[in-house]
């Protein structure tokens, strides 16, 4: 291998060490960077919805497990405050 | 988000969408998972979602109305909503504000300056004391005893 693709490889490795040891410190450890990247950072996304948008509608499961309703039938009497999020 | 529920749902409603889990034991389990004791797999039924859910309601006794995402995350694709973010439609199903994505952009004090600005806002008094048990603000996604704030 020429030198210049092995000076080009060894920047690259230090530059993928420098991020990896850069995430570790942000999300707290080594294990937390990967699941950040391998579980996180391909679910994450910013979206195109913008204030004044009309709201997506979707079907939603009530706790029951069985009974369905739809968000539009919430929206419509007064402003909707919804919380997306889960208990882990 | 519990005390601005309880702060204005006389004035706007309030519904929980509970998407696919943040922090589960096969994907990206945190300390403080273990600590708190809030281990679940991914679901991969709805079934499994729908028991988590409810051991989560069961265990806060959680107030606000809940509706639980599909096992397809379809109303987490249409909101961008995972793993925890705040929107708020106005009475012409329109967005009237959209939240950063968490959990570093999830802010529930704009949702109340929102609400404040829209109904007046709502004080509260300080605890009495130091000792005075004070609800931490944490998302629905934080593994923490207390979602209230």
């Amino acid at each position: 291998m020429s030198l210049f693709w092995k000076w080009t490889l060894g920047v690259l490795a230090g530059l993928l060490l420098a991020a990896f040891v850069s995430l570790s410190i942000l999300a707290g450890s080594p294990r937390d960077a990967y699941g950040m990247v391998r579980y996180a950072l391909p679910h994450m996304h910013r979206g195109t919805l913008s204030v004044g948008d009309d709201a997506p509608d979707a079907r939603l499961v009530a706790l029951d497990g069985s009974s369905h309703f739809h968000l539009r039938e919430r929206t419509g009497a007064r402003p909707l405050v919804m919380i997306f999020g889960s208990y882990t | 988000m519990v005390q601005i529920y309880n702060d204005y749902k006389d004035h706007a409603d309030f519904l929980t969408v509970y998407v696919r889990e943040a922090h589960p034991t096969d994907e990206w389990q945190m300390k403080s998972n273990v600590k708190e004791d809030v281990c679940y797999a991914q679901p991969k039924t709805l079934a499994q979602r729908v028991a988590i859910a409810n051991d989560f309601i069961k265990r806060f006794k959680y107030p606000i109305a809940f509706g639980i995402d599909d096992i397809t995350n379809a109303a987490d694709a249409a909101y961008s909503a995972w793993p925890e973010r705040l929107y708020i439609i106005d009475e012409h199903g329109r967005i009237a504000y959209r939240g950063g994505m968490g959990p570093f952009h999830y802010t529930p004090e704009e949702v109340r300056a929102w609400l404040a600005q829209r109904f007046g806002a709502v004080k509260h008094e300080p605890p009495a004391s130091s000792s005075a048990m004070q609800a931490p603000a944490k998302p629905l996604s934080a593994t923490t005893a207390d979602t209230a704030r």
